[in-house]
């Protein structure tokens, strides 16, 4: 095993066992919900695990699985070298110990202002010293993300090592990600252009456009951090910032833009990219409609810097024309999405008879994933609809577990099961993988639609109930989690079992 | 059948409809085809072909007819936010404040049928302002940003008693920020 392939299975391990202790605190929270370990587990308590969970599910999880992915395989699909190393072990290293101090921030500390942060909320309520705590564990989560967004464009723009600095590939990826070379080509009334992106891998293109959503999202997610530690240390010092620097409206647009470009860029463009990659390869035809696919992407792009508005629906001061254009541009994402399942579904109809291998398996359900989560996105983005089911269990529930767990994590899946031969050279077990994806998937939908049909029954997210309310929805729910973990039980199992934990640790030595 | 619940049915639909479909593309895909000629035979498109323009279209329609049902006075919210124009008839403000509603009166008294205006403002963190029935579903609600005038303008169509509670969470004390038997909605013009 080379380095590269021991540095991305390292990543995916890592991640692996963040979705165990992400999934640990769903269920304690789900037991809480449902009136259980009242004693032991006070509302402080629970807001603290509730505030670090999405961060060990979606920087742990989600980015850690993706980050070690595309280090095998965006240099794998170009045929070149990985820029830096070292630096995606710094990454791993500053990832893996960020996500760490912001879950001690509300382990020992009591951080619960949740990812919301609402200004000036971590401020008032919370001791400086766990703010403080919290800044600097997403501060090095978001540096992290930074360095690996550098490794990637460096990687994928530099014709070689040292040739060409940062002015070169901050310039060729403004213009291969928006098309710059083509609206130049049509100033000066050239036909027939056909633009640079060409030239790259729909993958690659994928990876790219992506990076661009989540570099804004981390880049803005760190000036939050570095907000929130500015005012912690001056709290410390006993000589506190007025709050009333900062206005809550302006703060939670901006908060919105950048957070929202994480559920495009990660969720949504690495998503699509990741179909591109793998059904050609797992169906063994090429992908259909590929020239217009770089174009979604793109249009996927754009629409993604346009769509934060669908997140302040309920708030009032908003102006109500922003809120309506939010609303328009997310059904615009209705439109991208669609045409990506679209190519994928269409590239494996015109391959038929298909064996449906494990990879390819976890795919379609990730497919079915996202129309489900998806779905209920759309529908909660409606201005009118808003009013009624914003910050519900519905959000939450069948739009943010089911797109995360049945359809993000589903894609996830079927990566690791794709990767981990070539890495290895051995298959993980089929069968196994079978019980995986029924109970992983039926498990995710059974737990999201239980929260999703409490919601429409008017059961809020983030909010403890004390008087039995929803509880055979919160049950149903539990039902679900308790199903994710006996497929996450039977993953870890089969690759245990396939792999041995004496070959697996070989991945965390140098 | 309140609104929300009727999204419910049309959901469910949906998701049913994306499981068979799901399940049966598997079936039809891994049998072999009918020897039918497959007009893609793998080559690189220039543009978009006949299937990909129609699928653009129904996706294009599906958008336009779901923003004009949902934008139209078709859905309660939006023709009180957009349409109706009617005045309020009543004002009522409240205030919150470390965890605490300050109502005007307990219970509030109002009537069914007509535009009340709510006006809530925060002054420390941010907050929610949500309305429910007795049965616990949702009425409406909005966010109560600090520093900001929140109001929204409602026509409660049934008599009947309603719970306030904060629909945001702002600190660990969120979930006791419900007054029960906050309004009672009487009669009707």
């Amino acid at each position: 095993m080379g380095p590269r392939e021991k540095l991305a299975l390292r990543y995916v391990l890592t991640a692996v066992f963040w979705l165990g202790v992400a999934g640990i605190e769903g269920m304690l929270m789900r037991l809480r919900l449902i009136n259980l370990l009242t004693d032991i587990y006070v509302p402080e308590h629970f807001y603290s695990m509730m505030t670090v969970h999405p961060y060990v599910g979606i920087y742990g999880w989600a980015y850690m699985a993706v980050m070690g992915a595309f280090y095998y395989l965006v240099p794998k699909v170009l045929n070149k070298e990985l820029y830096s190393e070292r630096v995606a072990d710094i990454s791993y290293w500053v990832m893996t110990i960020g996500v760490l101090v912001t879950w001690l921030s509300g382990f020992l500390f009591g951080f619960a202002a949740l990812y919301t942060l609402y200004w000036p909320l971590p401020i008032e309520r919370f001791p400086p010293v766990s703010v403080l705590v919290f800044s600097i564990g997403t501060i090095m989560i978001f540096s992290s993300v930074l360095m690996f967004f550098f490794n990637m464009f460096a990687t994928i723009f530099l014709p070689s090592r040292g040739a060409g600095g940062p002015g070169f590939v901050a310039k060729e990826l403004l213009t291969l990600a928006f098309n710059l070379d083509k609206i130049k080509a049509v100033g000066r009334g050239i036909k027939n252009y056909l633009p640079k992106v060409y030239s790259y891998p729909v993958f690659i293109v994928g990876v790219f456009r992506g990076c661009v959503d989540t570099t804004l999202n981390a880049l803005t997610m760190a000036a939050i951090s570095v907000l929130l530690g500015i005012y912690s240390i001056a709290g410390l010092l006993n000589l506190p910032l007025p709050t009333s620097l900062v206005d809550p409206l302006i703060y939670k647009n901006v908060f919105w833009w950048g957070l929202d470009l994480i559920a495009d860029g990660n969720v949504l463009i690495f998503t699509a990219a990741t179909w591109y990659f793998l059904v050609p390869v797992l169906v063994g035809r090429k992908l259909y409609g590929e020239q217009v696919v770089r174009t979604v992407i793109l249009a996927d792009l754009v629409l993604s810097l346009f769509v934060w508005n669908h997140h302040m629906l309920a708030d009032t001061p908003q102006p109500l024309i922003l809120q309506i254009q939010g609303q328009i541009f997310t059904w615009g994402e209705l439109i991208t999405m669609g045409l990506t399942m679209f190519s994928v579904l269409m590239t494996i109809w015109l391959a038929r008879p298909v064996k449906y291998s494990t990879p390819l398996k976890f795919l379609l359900f990730s497919i079915l994933g996202y129309a489900i989560g998806g779905s209920a996105g759309i529908i909660q983005a409606n201005y009118a609809l808003n009013r009624y089911l914003h910050n519900t269990q519905w959000v939450i529930g069948i739009h943010g577990h089911v797109q995360l767990l049945a359809g993000l994590s589903m894609t996830i899946f079927a990566v690791i099961y794709a990767v981990a031969p070539m890495i290895t050279g051995k298959e993980l077990d089929s069968k196994l993988a079978d019980l995986h994806l029924v109970f992983f998937f039926a498990g995710a939908l059974v737990m999201g639609l239980s929260m999703g049909f409490a919601g429409v029954e008017g059961m809020l997210r983030r909010t403890i109930y004390f008087n039995g309310e929803y509880f055979g929805y919160m049950v149903g729910a539990a039902i679900g989690g308790a199903l994710m973990a006996i497929g996450f039980l039977i993953f870890l199992y089969n690759f245990i079992r396939t792999y041995s934990f004496k070959a697996v640790l070989i991945a965390f030595k140098k | 059948m309140y609104i929300q619940q009727i999204v419910e049915i049309f959901y469910m639909g949906l998701v049913v409809t994306y499981i068979i479909f799901i399940i049966s593309f598997m079936y039809i895909t891994s049998r072999r085809s009918s020897g039918r000629i497959v007009a893609d035979g793998g080559e690189v498109h220039k543009g978009m072909d006949k299937a990909e323009k129609t699928w653009l279209l129904v996706l294009i329609t599906i958008a336009i007819i779901g923003n004009t049902v949902l934008l139209s006075p078709l859905v309660p919210s939006a023709n009180m936010a957009i349409w109706s124009g009617s005045k309020p008839v009543k004002s009522v403000v409240i205030t919150i404040e470390d965890y605490e509603f300050k109502l005007p009166e307990k219970p509030i008294r109002l009537q069914a049928g007509v535009p009340v205006e709510f006006i809530v403002y925060s002054n420390d963190v941010t907050y929610g302002f949500g309305v429910f029935r007795e049965d616990g579903t949702l009425v409406f609600q909005m966010q109560v940003v600090p520093g900001y005038e929140n109001k929204i303008v409602w026509v409660f169509d049934e008599p009947g008693v309603y719970t306030i509670r904060s629909t945001e969470y702002s600190g660990p004390e969120h979930p006791m920020m419900v007054v029960y038997n906050a309004i009672v909605v009487e009669g009707g013009e």
